[in-house]
């Protein structure tokens, strides 16, 4: 009985957690001065990107979205100038910006 | 009268089909958050994960079954595993149409298919077709146990490629090996299991 509660417990188990992924790290910058996700999607749309979602991942901001060639691809951008840091297509990485 | 329920196996049905509830409402509400992913792409991993999870727990069945002989929780799970592994695959059809659905066009499904992360996942899926479709009695009967033992054994490769879609997808190994872990460490138990049980028996 308890072995088949512990199973339930199990399977219900929070869907997904939103934590740090650790794909990428930006070092800190205060809040205030965090590009707003509407400039970084004025940024990326004249770039050509269509933006799906965007949120915070390990101190950057990391954006779902799709290129000019439809490539669904997932970035991460400086919090504060909203550089293009690294960009992937479901894991395989197109992109990495030079130290 | 208890156990008269939890031996049902519209019991088991149902424990198996919960975590559909709140994914099945999403969908049906269509929003996440203001700034949140769509629907589509939310869903895309809880449905994974539990495809992934169920068909590891109908893996680990029999190992668990030569670690714990006497537990009769174990052998009662043994009886349900075609229950798991079709759940596996409900999840994994899911998981599979949100994915299409999300996508929208044929040409960004093949534009990003060769990625490693996204054809181990549809070899995986294409694999569980014909395991999920023999999960009955019927074909148990048709084919015999051995040849349906030898076509159920294909989850072996399946969940190798479903590990790697997990792993390569996100490039991050946490979630992943989480549920693979444990796996491996009860298939390597069961092999060597099986070679000292050949090595203390005359061929």
């Amino acid at each position: 009985m308890i072995r088949i509660l512990c199973i339930a417990a199990f399977l219900t188990a929070p869907l997904s957690s939103a934590n740090a992924t650790g794909r990428m790290t930006c070092a800190p910058v205060d809040p205030a001065n965090w590009i707003t996700q509407e400039d970084l999607t004025k940024k990326l749309t004249s770039s050509g990107w269509s933006v799906r979602f965007i949120k915070e991942d390990g101190g950057c901001w990391e954006v779902y979205g799709t290129d000019e060639e439809g490539r669904r691809l997932e970035g991460y951008f400086h919090p504060e100038t909203g550089e293009k840091l690294l960009v992937a297509q479901r894991g395989r990485i197109l992109f990495r910006a030079q130290d | 009268m208890l156990s008269n329920v939890l031996n049902h196996r519209y019991f088991l049905w149902a424990l198996l089909a919960l975590p559909s509830i709140p994914m099945t409402l999403a969908l049906l509400n269509g929003a996440t958050g203001p700034q949140g992913p769509p629907v589509t792409e939310m869903l895309l991993h809880p449905t994974g994960e539990f495809a992934a999870r169920f068909m590891v727990i109908a893996m680990v069945i029999t190992p668990m079954r030569m670690l714990l002989p006497n537990s009769n929780f174990w052998r009662w799970m043994l009886k349900r595993r075609r229950y798991f592994g079709v759940a596996a695959f409900a999840y994994a059809l899911a998981h599979t149409l949100l994915y299409v659905l999300d996508m929208g066009t044929l040409g960004a499904i093949l534009g990003e298919f060769l990625a490693l992360g996204i054809w181990t996942g549809w070899v995986a899926f294409f694999i569980f077709i014909p395991l999920a479709a023999t999960s009955n009695d019927l074909s148990l009967r048709r084919m015999g146990p051995k040849a349906w033992k030898t076509l159920q054994r294909w989850v072996y490769p399946a969940a190798i490629l479903t590990l790697l879609h997990w792993i390569f997808v996100h490039n991050n190994f946490g979630p992943a090996l989480v549920h693979f872990v444990p796996l491996a460490a009860l298939e390597a138990y069961r092999i060597w299991k099986n070679q000292l049980t050949a090595k203390g028996q005359p061929a």
